[in-house]
């Protein structure tokens, strides 16, 4: 036992100690539910929550709703990067436009961006669109001040070294600040993912008739507490798959870091 | 490359006034001086980096013909050492093909070989250097200009690089501006040494020539007869332009 003990206190063997917590808890959880600590209106089961998943995939509808999230938080992931990718550089190179755009960033940066999400119902209907214009505006602010710093905070002897070896305007954007902007934009994807899913899902909870957040919206008006956790940890799994990606991503593209 | 009677501002403080100095052809030149006396200025403004408020800086070359090499590597962390030296062959028209073939063979030739695909990060010190090196040296130069390029390196392979440096100036005849803030270093590896006074307005208070013979050795260059009285000159040189005591000097070379 002894040896068992000191075996499993070893650093390499973390995970298992993370998974052996975990299922204490699922059991105490579990257990404290068997014999009615928890009232299952509020806290079902943990088998519960896993029979409502099982019943979720069982009905082929959840298809369509995780087709709608993916497609708005994608969406306006591509649309996010993009647009904060070309305001951040022309802002970053040419003053008057960082004249414009600065104010408006930072006043988006300053309040919490997701309260824009009944203005887009209105502005956008109740479709695709303003979850869209979330999962966008959350992404472009955080991906335009990345690239907007990256390039304003360039490493002057990059581009002197450039200069200096015979380099020209277009050899400067390519070698040093396009990289630059690239290892920005890599480094916050996974912020970037999360905060599309947050538009996404949020933009569905405030109006919807699918996605994610609409169910979750269901779950909350139906009083469905198994649900509604079911759903968090649906959610949950697929932002941690879409994370896990990003990272291989990024360890890819990021070899000389 | 003449530098004549050049004046340059830091921050639009005068740092420098009135330099003038030249390095012939295959010649070694090295600028010494105090702190903050403009020796990197200088350098900057010869590189085209910076524009002198009065003087002329005449390369007397095509400024393609011209290598430089900075204290800090500078080199591009996203690149491999090969693509890092074919960067200023590609942009002198040179084929991608043909260009990581010679990046290759002068990384081979400065001791890196196996080390082609290296990202920057993953190599030491000396060998960010001697890539940074071999990026310059690819490039053919006639006229290197070097600002203190060996000061962060340790002293076993700060030797080790500057002897390479000797070897390759040496056999390519190659002209150098050098500015150091190491004595034996610019006596030990120079034909001319050129003292800066004391900034601000800083001039060239003195220079010295150094009868060493070539080709040279960096350890045989110090027993040299010559090398212990130019070593005691300059130091006590500079040590008056430190603590400002130097204006007679600088005044009789003017």
């Amino acid at each position: 036992m002894s040896a068992f003990a000191n075996t499993i206190m070893k650093p390499g063997y973390a995970i298992l100690r993370q998974i052996v917590m975990l299922a204490i808890v699922l059991g105490l959880w579990e257990l404290a539910g068997i014999y009615g600590y928890l009232n299952p209106l509020y806290m079902p089961r943990p088998s519960a929550i896993g029979v409502t998943l099982r019943d979720l995939f069982s009905d082929s509808k959840i298809w369509m709703h995780m087709q709608a999230t993916f497609t708005a938080a994608l969406l306006g992931l591509a649309l996010g990067v993009l647009a904060g990718v070309v305001f951040g550089i022309l802002a970053a190179l040419v003053r008057v436009i960082s004249e414009l755009i600065e104010p408006i960033m930072l006043v988006l940066n300053a309040i919490p961006r997701v309260i824009l999400a009944p203005l887009f119902l209105i502005w956008f209907g109740i479709g695709l669109g303003s979850k869209v214009a979330l999962a966008f505006v959350l992404v472009a602010v955080v991906i335009f001040f990345n690239v907007f710093g990256s390039i304003r905070n360039i490493d002057r002897r990059l581009v002197e070294r450039v200069i200096t070896l015979g380099g020209g305007r277009w050899a400067l954007i390519r070698q040093v600040y396009l990289p630059s902007v690239a290892a920005s934009v890599l480094q916050n994807l996974k912020v970037s993912v999360g905060f599309a899913f947050t538009g996404a899902v949020v933009g569905e909870f405030v109006g919807s008739s699918r996605g994610l957040g609409y169910l979750i919206q269901f779950a909350q008006s139906s009083y469905n507490a198994s649900l509604m956790m079911a759903l968090v940890l649906l959610i949950l799994v697929v932002v941690l798959i879409i994370f896990a990606i990003a990272n291989q991503i990024e360890k890819f593209l990021m070899q000389w870091r | 490359m003449r530098v004549n009677n050049v004046s340059l501002s830091y921050g639009g403080e005068p740092v420098l006034e009135g330099a003038s100095l030249q390095v012939g052809s295959g010649q070694f030149v090295s600028l010494v001086g105090p702190s903050g006396s403009g020796k990197s200025s200088l350098l900057r403004a010869a590189m085209g980096l910076q524009k002198p408020f009065a003087g002329t800086v005449d390369l007397e070359l095509p400024r393609s013909e011209v290598g430089i090499l900075f204290q800090d590597d500078a080199l591009l962390p996203w690149r491999t050492a090969r693509q890092n030296v074919s960067l200023g062959l590609r942009f002198r028209g040179m084929g991608k093909r043909q260009a990581l073939k010679k990046a290759d063979e002068w990384l081979a030739r400065l001791g890196l070989e196996g080390f082609e695909d290296r990202y920057p990060r993953r190599l030491s010190g000396g060998q960010r250097k001697r890539v940074a090196l071999a990026q310059v040296l690819a490039l053919e130069p006639k006229l290197l200009l070097m600002d203190e390029p060996f000061a962060s390196l340790d002293a076993i392979v700060r030797t080790k690089v500057i002897q390479d440096v000797v070897h390759l100036v040496e056999k390519e005849k190659i002209a150098v501006l050098l500015v150091t803030h190491d004595l034996e270093e610019a006596i030990s590896l120079s034909d001319v040494v050129y003292l800066l006074s004391q900034g601000p307005r800083a001039k060239i208070s003195q220079h010295y020539s150094i009868p060493i013979p070539r080709p040279r050795d960096l350890v045989r260059a110090r027993l040299h007869p010559a090398y212990a009285p130019l070593l005691e000159k300059l130091w006590n040189d500079l040590s008056r332009e430190v603590e400002g005591t130097g204006s007679a000097d600088t005044k009789a070379a003017a």
